[in-house]
């Protein structure tokens, strides 16, 4: 074998291999997509600083033990409220109905 | 927008969903529990027994054609009131008189009334009646007296003496 032809420097023959394997054209907006990718990588991960209160308050939220707590307490609340407004108004409506059997509006 | 708050906004819109839905129903079936009987205030406003309830439904029953009565002749008396008092500008002395037969009526249903509140009041426990007999005052001539004490000077409305 011939020594000439193994130097890596020889200009002609690296021009024969680029010649021979042409390099196929890139996607567009290649060279953009790569540094944005890099830039991620190279980004530190999100400490627990930088965690807003909303986040916080979005992950308890989607807890299913807070989530079923919560249920509970206004089914509750409106079940409490709903009723004791319901019985005062029913009482209201019962004396309004007694009321009007017994004393004519124009006496009143 | 954020996430964070997209599902906070949405869980708060859930629980007032939640919140509003059980009241409106348990509301709903209060009132729907609630009897149409005429005497259903009497029974649960004084804790009227079975045999309290009983006697007062027999003088409510007594009473109400009674009421019914005057109170037909009222109407047809006011009808006579508006009769004599359309025509003219003034009050004649028919319109005059007309006024004072249907006050003369008023007064005789608000007696028979007050009588009847009596009754019902002795037919209940002594205590429960004198409760049942304030309140029906209250709520009969009371109504009254409002108008009557804001005529009054001390209401600020003088009549002045000539």
């Amino acid at each position: 074998m011939n020594k000439e032809n193994l130097n890596p420097g020889d200009t002609r023959l690296g021009a024969l291999l680029r010649a021979a394997r042409p390099s196929p054209s890139l996607p567009p907006r290649f060279q953009e997509g790569v540094w944005r990718r890099i830039e991620e990588a190279e980004a530190p991960a999100k400490s627990a600083d930088d965690v807003t209160w909303l986040d916080a308050l979005a992950v308890l939220v989607l807890r299913p033990r807070f989530a079923f707590a919560t249920v509970s307490a206004l089914v509750l609340a409106g079940v409490l409220f709903g009723t004791y407004n319901g019985t005062q108004v029913a009482r209201q409506e019962a004396q309004a109905h007694y009321l009007a059997v017994v004393a004519p509006d124009s006496l009143r | 927008m954020n996430r964070s708050l997209v599902i906070l906004l949405g869980a708060l819109a859930l629980g007032a969903m939640i919140f509003a839905g059980s009241y409106s129903a348990s509301k709903r079936v209060c009132l729907l529990a609630t009897s149409a009987d005429d005497l259903s205030w009497l029974r649960t406003e004084f804790h009227l027994s079975d045999a309290d309830m009983a006697r007062v439904r027999q003088l409510h029953e007594g009473y109400k054609p009674k009421c019914a009565e005057i109170c037909m002749r009222i109407a047809a008396k006011k009808a006579e009131v508006q009769a004599a008092l359309a025509d003219g500008t003034n009050v004649t002395a028919t319109a005059q008189q007309k006024l004072i037969e249907l006050g003369e009526l008023r007064g005789q249903c608000q007696a028979q009334m007050l009588q009847h509140f009596i009754a019902v009041s002795q037919a209940m426990p002594p205590e429960q009646g004198r409760r049942y007999l304030a309140e029906m005052k209250r709520l009969t001539l009371g109504f009254h007296e409002v108008i009557e004490q804001s005529m009054t000077p001390a209401a600020g409305h003088e009549h002045h003496q000539p």
